[in-house]
């Protein structure tokens, strides 16, 4: 039981960091249908932004607090606006054409970015100060919990609720779920459709620089590649929530995170993404649109 | 970089290809080995994208897990000649059998998938592929397999990596000319469609799930063709030469070349493969340059570096004579109502359908008699598109029947409608926009054509024949309808009611016995409209009995013998133009609602 416990605590936590990055590309997804592969390597860039900012407040001796504040912010904003560059550079141009043309320079893009981050930091893993954060926790079940592990599965839950409220409740958030249903219309309604698909990948951006800042200190090794990995599994989140639908993203990640958790401490690491996927397509055999996706009509 | 070729388009259709092959054969004198062994990479991701070309480019659908099917080949002829001793030719067979059983596993169970799910459904089989690899023992682990023999052929072996770049070369050629086969082939059009419309390609009378299955084991079969010339060429293969990123590799090859386009694949693999090789000398920034001159590359060329040709050349013009033989008189495609029996054309019963809260269709039924041109009528939101869809099995009709000259329809998908002998237009116009006119027309024809895959393959005498059979019907189904000298052009080129007319025509290629016509005369000027009606009387003479919707009272009441009149759902009248004009109920249908004024303008005065 309190291994079990233990496995469902260490996979609530890394899915939550999954979950903030499938809301980017759940969102994206749903209000232009791109697949946005380079959506994991934003992840990357906001570790590095955080990491950057931690190293320098350490240089100037600011307090931890605001050294971890400081670097979530800085992430999210920097990034925020590097996603929304290059929707404006490189997939703007193409919203008209084949959907594959777009999907290509998303590779271009994510291509661009992991080597980039490679040439400005290296090959090598860059490393999160370890002592920065406190190792004390409580005991659950028999299960070691740590405080780190509930504070950052609180700020994620913190974010993910602050973007359904957003995209629920503000006149922007209204107007990107107009666009989601029909892009034609929602231009027609007067929405200005550039400007909120800039702000989604805004959006989107931060929320996967947010989760960037977490997973470098949680395992503090960081590299240009972390966002491969993220990319993927945080894109099967966003399918196995039923892509397009936020609160499945949520659900996704928090499941892939579990998920892998369990198959890792029970079977075998080395297998971890296999069960992933193979539960996945399971889960798309049997209902095809994800787990709250909804199922599209088509008119005749 | 814009290839315009105008004029000069024969003669490099003609002699470009001989022309690159000639540079190919030549290569090895001027290159050492490094360049050699680019060149091999070359031509290997041309093979894989051809194979991938079929998947993506054709039948539309997105692999992200394409190295999954060269893994498998690889792995069979490895395995199989490691430790089952078996020559590299004794090997093919098999790593082929291997990877397009592969296809069918993957294929199967995923194919009624939205694309997308798709995609991460195969991009997940890739990944399941290569971790297995990587942790099984007969495998090699991650190590992989080595000490693989080299191919040799009665005793001379392909060591030197001239005579292994030689052996690429054939084996391009082989999938090359096997890939071409299947695209210019009943299969390949279906393909097209699907990727154009899908559900317009089902209700046209495309098997989709089927066809697009055969996509998916084609693919998978070139595939895996590679994966086995590649494990024989390197002698040692390992999981790292199957990741996600070489399946990426392989799709970029197929987008940035141009999809669907031949020599653009091939371009495509010397930029994806070449370029990396040709920016070594930036070192460190090499990728990075790569991928943004890969950005800039698709933002200048969204439809690929060789695009496939936007208008084809028309299949009847002057000289078609020689080739396809004399033009079909239009007699020929009359048909005659004998074998079709004494029972009604048509007939609907009970038919019931619900969207939500909403009874769309209530208790509907009627009887269309063989040879006659019959017209559902009714105001916006009748129910008379939701009638059409449940007949033609589009939509599932909570309740009912409905049978074709006796021949129980309900329950069937609807290509399997189609084949019965019912086919359709459509209210907003569904055509297979980019491929040619005459191509739509030869879709509509899948449902009674006989070449098998292995046909197609190969282009039998059997294929050859059909398809000149088939060539000549369309020539006689576009006169027919007006638009032979249009064969060549793209569907989306025409204008409106010229669509419209195609669409009439892609629906008569499947020898309906009964057509159903969807709004045929929807946005077209009155004089448009008179031609149309005189088209739809020359397709009744034809033999075939016409159903068709539409809301002008002049054009119906003109045309039909008789009339059906929905309204909220139910039938309120049936009979007679006469008989309906004078019907009371129908007026109030028509009349008895002061907000429309359009339908009151409507009414024959």
């Amino acid at each position: 039981m309190s291994v079990f416990v233990q496995y469902l605590v260490n996979g609530l936590t890394i899915g939550s960091f999954y979950a903030l990055v499938a809301l980017g590309y759940t969102m994206i997804y749903g209000i232009i249908r791109l697949i946005n592969f380079a959506h994991g390597d934003l992840f990357m860039v906001g570790a590095f932004a955080g990491w950057l900012v931690v190293a320098a407040g350490a240089g100037m001796h600011l307090p931890v607090a605001m050294q971890l504040l400081l670097a979530l912010l800085v992430a999210m904003v920097v990034v925020g606006l590097l996603a929304m560059g290059m929707e404006r550079v490189a997939y703007q141009p193409l919203l008209k054409s084949s959907r594959l043309a777009i999907l290509i320079t998303a590779l271009g893009v994510s291509l661009a970015l992991e080597n980039g981050a490679m040439i400005a930091f290296g090959a090598g893993f860059d490393t999160y100060p370890a002592n920065i954060l406190p190792l004390s926790g409580f005991h659950l079940f028999g299960a070691q919990v740590g405080y780190v592990q509930v504070a950052m599965f609180g700020l994620a839950i913190l974010l993910m609720a602050g973007l359904y409220l957003f995209v629920q409740f503000t006149p922007v958030g209204t107007a990107m779920r107009a666009l989601s249903f029909d892009q034609d219309a929602a231009r027609l309604m007067g929405i200005n459709v550039e400007g909120v698909v800039l702000i989604t990948f805004l959006l989107g951006g931060s929320l996967a620089a947010a989760s960037g800042v977490m997973m470098g200190l949680y395992y503090t090794q960081i590299n240009f590649m972390m966002g491969f990995l993220m990319g993927l599994r945080a894109f099967t989140a966003a399918v196995l929530g039923g892509i397009g639908n936020i609160p499945g993203a949520m659900v996704g990640g928090l499941l892939i995170g579990v998920l892998q958790s369990l198959s890792a401490g029970y079977i075998s690491s080395q297998w971890q993404d296999v069960i992933v996927f193979a539960v996945l397509i399971l889960v798309l055999v049997f209902k095809p649109t994800g787990l709250f996706g909804e199922r599209v009509v088509e008119r005749m | 970089m814009a290839i315009r070729l105008g004029a000069w388009r024969p003669l490099v259709t003609r002699w470009g290809p001989l022309l690159v092959l000639a540079l190919a054969l030549i290569f090895p004198l001027g290159a050492d080995s490094y360049w050699l062994t680019v060149g091999i990479g070359i031509l290997t991701f041309a093979m894989l994208g051809l194979g991938l070309n079929l998947v993506v480019g054709y039948a539309g659908l997105l692999d992200l897990g394409y190295a999954a099917f060269y893994a498998i080949g690889a792995y069979t002829t490895a395995l199989l000649s490691t430790v089952g001793h078996m020559t590299f030719w004794e090997t093919l067979p098999f790593a082929v059998a291997c990877s397009a059983i592969a296809g069918v596993i993957v294929g199967y169970p995923t194919l009624r998938l939205r694309s997308d799910y798709l995609a991460i459904v195969t991009l997940g089989f890739g990944e399941i592929v290569r971790i297995t690899a990587t942790n099984l023992g007969f495998t090699g682990g991650p190590n992989g397999i080595y000490a693989i023999p080299s191919p040799s052929i009665m005793g001379y072996q392909f060591f030197s990596q001239d005579s292994q770049y030689y052996l690429a070369v054939a084996f391009l050629l082989v999938v090359l000319f096997f890939t071409r086969q299947l695209a210019h082939s009943r299969l390949g059009r279906a393909w097209l469609s699907l990727r154009e419309d899908e559900s317009a390609s089902e209700a046209v009378g495309v098997p989709s799930v089927r066809v697009k299955l055969w996509a998916y084991v084609f693919g998978a079969i070139f595939g895996g063709l590679a994966g086995a010339f590649f494990a024989a060429r390197l002698t040692a293969i390992s999981p790292d030469s199957f990741t996600y990123t070489q399946s990426i590799n392989i799709l970029m090859v197929v987008v940035l070349g141009g999809m669907a386009s031949f020599p653009g694949v091939i371009l495509g693999a010397a930029v994806v493969v070449g370029l990396p090789e040709v920016l070594r000398f930036m070192q460190l920034w090499r990728l990075f340059v790569f991928a943004i001159g890969l950005i800039a590359l698709m933002l200048l060329r969204p439809q690929g570096i060789w695009p496939a040709a936007s208008r084809k050349e028309n299949p009847f013009g002057p000289g078609s004579e020689r080739k396809l033989g004399p033009p079909l008189p239009l007699e020929a495609l009359g048909r005659s109502r004998d074998s079709d029996g004494e029972e009604a054309a048509l007939d609907v019963s009970g038919l019931r359908r619900r969207f939500g809260g909403v009874l769309a269709v209530d208790d509907v039924a009627f009887t269309v008699r063989p040879g006659e041109i019959c017209s559902i009528i009714g105001p916006n939101g009748a129910g008379k598109t939701t009638v059409f869809n449940c007949i033609t099995g589009v939509t599932r009709p909570d309740g009912g029947e409905v049978r074709l000259h006796g021949r129980a329809l309900h329950g069937q998908t609807p290509h399997q409608v189609v084949g019965a002998g019912l086919s359709r237009t459509f209210q907003g116009i569904r055509l297979f926009k980019s491929m040619a006119v005459y191509e739509n027309v030869l879709v509509g024809m899948y449902p009674h054509q006989k070449a098998n895959v292995v046909d197609s393959l190969l282009h039998t005498g059997r294929q050859r024949r059909e398809e000149r059979d088939s060539l000549l019907r369309c020539q006689a189904l576009l006169r027919f309808c007006g638009l032979e000298e249009l064969a060549g052009h793209r569907a989306s080129e025409l204008s409106y009611g010229d669509q419209r007319r195609l669409e009439i025509a892609r629906a008569l290629a499947a020898q309906p016995k009964v057509l159903l016509l969807d709004e045929p005369a929807a946005g077209m000027n009155p004089s448009e409209k008179q031609a149309l009606m005189g088209l739809v009387r020359r397709i009744r003479d034809l033999g075939v009995t016409v159903v068709l919707i539409d809301h002008d009272m002049n054009l119906v009441m003109g045309v039909s013998d008789h009339v059906v009149v929905l309204d909220r759902g139910r039938k309120i009248a049936d009979g007679t133009p006469q008989e309906i004009l004078a019907d009371e109920r129908v007026v109030a249908a028509y009349l008895g609602r002061d907000e429309d004024d359009e339908e009151v303008n409507a009414w024959p005065s």
